[in-house]
């Protein structure tokens, strides 16, 4: 099938590449610092999984540098064999400009899924050998979810990608997603929600009820609410359920959004 | 059926029309060779064959398809060697024939078409570190995947040596011999002369030729060049040369005369030159290259004469 062609061309090729294994090394790196920062210090303390995941790994590694990393996987997907050339070699066999797209998104998606797993594991193999209770249960988990963002963030980085004629350009625009998603969001729709306060009020939903709307719109807090819900055993149970469900349809819309947008421009250019 | 069928299509760039109304027909089964210096729109028009680039105008068909809704379905079909393409660094040559393989969806093996174009050997490599003239095997590979119906070749030369360009041309010929349709694009006219049936000439975006070698020599008009050298090549005797019907145009070079005229009108040439009194020591004739012709078709100010209606302000050039 012409997709998953393209999806295994692009996988294999994105884990040769030499960013890919560096990116890999320094998040095993990073996730062993802080495993080791948050070692038992007295005899009795329990060694927590769960805390690691929570409180270091996860809103410092996962929500800020796996989102830049799927960036970085992403962004010359398309516009980078537009540029090199490549892409004629792709465009010259039987595949639709529609599969360049979703082939990317997954070969890519798969690739960093596998280096995410990749970089948790070292450090999880670690702690496994030294005496501490380690929870496989919930490191394994939380990788999925860390994986999971990963991916939605290659999809972006791919539809901008394709939108685009350049390298630079994509580069740009995926920059500017993860700083508006990672870096600025709070603060981005806070003006906006004020600065339309007014009509809001016009509307039957209250301002919390948007607050949580935009919370769950961004697919980083979408998934640090739901790896933080299955680390505390509440994952589509507890009180939060209506906005773990809204969490998960949004990063599905992240995920086909960006690249059919980035598709319908790809479509019509001439390349 | 044709193989590919263009029909009045234009193409025009932000600032520039790089293909301007051109109908153009390969017949299946046939070799076209498609001449022009570079920036003639050569490229353009076979991106809009393989739907890289739309046309502003007109209708592109190729085996029988709509270029835009049907291209994948064309492709299944056609090799393509592209112009100007670069290859995967990272995988091997062999990857990128299983890659070629697997997109074609056909079961075949991707050793015979790696040893048929040579690089069996360096299969195993990593294709970033291939030569041009690899790269440029590599995507010949690529696309002979499948014996496809319709081979498009752009520029297929570029990069080759003398030892590559005559693999190529065999290549092509065999391919030819299956029953498959070539089509390829080339700035050097020597490529085109050996294994084309037609050969179309494009000068800025517009179609000046399209005939066969043959035909296209006679086009030209210059059919021959004639050389006599005399003992004195007086202002009289060229004069009275110039004179003869089919000449049409002498240069005196010392006591040589280049005479370009038509093919057969030799004996009245030297005749002429005797009755002006002079003797003739010796004298050869030499067919116009086709190097020449070429040059004639995309350097020229219009498209060249038809021999025969001799142009006056060339004589005396």
């Amino acid at each position: 099938m012409s997709l998953l062609a393209v999806a295994n061309k692009d996988f294999q090729d994105t884990v040769r590449s030499r960013g890919m294994v560096l990116l890999v090394a320094l998040f095993s790196l990073l996730v062993a610092v802080f495993a080791y920062v948050v070692r038992p210090q007295g005899q009795a303390e329990q060694f927590a999984t769960e805390l690691l995941l929570s409180s270091f790994v996860g809103p410092v590694l996962v929500t800020g540098l796996v989102p830049l990393v799927g960036v970085v996987v992403g962004y010359n997907a398309v516009s980078g064999e537009r540029e090199s050339g490549s892409l004629k070699l792709l465009l010259s066999l039987p595949h639709s400009r529609a599969d360049v797209v979703f082939g990317k998104v997954i070969g890519r998606g798969a690739a960093l899924a596998l280096a995410t797993f990749a970089g948790f594991l070292l450090p999880a193999l670690v702690l496994i050998v030294v005496p501490v209770t380690f929870n496989a249960g919930a490191f394994l988990g939380y990788t999925v979810f860390a994986a999971t963002l990963g991916v939605v963030f290659v999809a972006i980085a791919v539809g901008c990608s394709a939108a685009v004629a350049t390298r630079q350009r994509a580069l740009i625009a995926g920059i500017g997603v993860y700083a508006l998603f990672v870096l600025l969001w709070g603060l981005f729709t806070g003006r906006v929600v004020g600065a339309f306060s007014g009509p809001i009020e016009a509307l039957p939903v209250s301002m919390a009820q948007i607050r949580t709307f935009l919370d769950a719109a961004n697919p980083t807090s979408g998934i640090e609410l739901l790896a933080n819900a299955f680390l505390g055993d509440q994952l589509f149970a507890g009180e939060s359920v209506d906005r773990q469900i809204s969490a998960v349809a949004m990063l599905v819309f992240w995920t086909l959004a960006p690249p059919l947008a980035g598709l319908l421009k790809f479509e019509r250019d001439d390349l | 059926m044709t193989a590919i069928d263009l029909r009045g299509v234009t193409k025009e760039f932000p600032g520039v029309t790089a293909v301007r109304d051109l109908d153009l027909t390969v017949e299946e089964g046939e070799v076209y060779g498609f001449l022009g210096p570079n920036g003639a729109g050569k490229s353009t028009t076979i991106d809009m064959v393989l739907d890289l680039v739309r046309p502003s105008e007109g209708t592109v068909t190729v085996l029988g398809h709509d270029a835009t809704a049907d291209s994948v379905e064309i492709r299944r079909r056609t090799g393509v060697l592209p112009d100007g393409f670069s290859v995967y660094d990272r995988l091997s040559g062999r990857r990128h024939v299983e890659f070629a393989i697997e997109s074609k969806e056909v079961d075949v093996e991707p050793e015979p078409v790696l040893e048929r174009v040579g690089l069996l050997e360096d299969a195993d490599r990593k294709a970033g570190g291939y030569s041009k003239g690899m790269r440029q095997r590599l995507a010949l590979a690529m696309a002979l995947v499948g014996d496809p119906d319709l081979l498009i070749l752009d520029e297929p030369s570029s990069g080759l040596d003398p030892a590559g360009v005559k693999d190529m041309r065999e290549i092509v010929a065999a391919e030819a011999d299956r029953g498959a349709t070539v089509f390829f694009s080339s700035h050097v006219l020597a490529q085109v002369e050996a294994v084309c049936d037609r050969v179309g000439i494009l000068r800025e975006g517009e179609l000046v030729a399209e005939d066969s070698i043959e035909g296209l020599r006679e086009a030209v008009g210059d059919g021959e060049t004639l050389e006599v050298t005399v003992d004195d090549a007086t202002d009289a005797v060229v004069d009275a040369v110039r004179a003869v019907e089919g000449v049409s145009r002498v240069d005196a070079d010392g006591d040589t005369l280049l005479v370009s005229c038509d093919p057969g009108v030799k004996t009245r040439v030297i005749a002429a030159a005797e009755d002006a009194g002079a003797v003739v020591d010796d004298f050869h004739t030499e067919e116009a290259s086709l190097e020449d012709l070429f040059l004639a078709y995309t350097e020229g100010e219009g498209t060249p004469r038809r021999h025969g209606d001799a142009a006056t302000e060339e004589v005396d050039a």
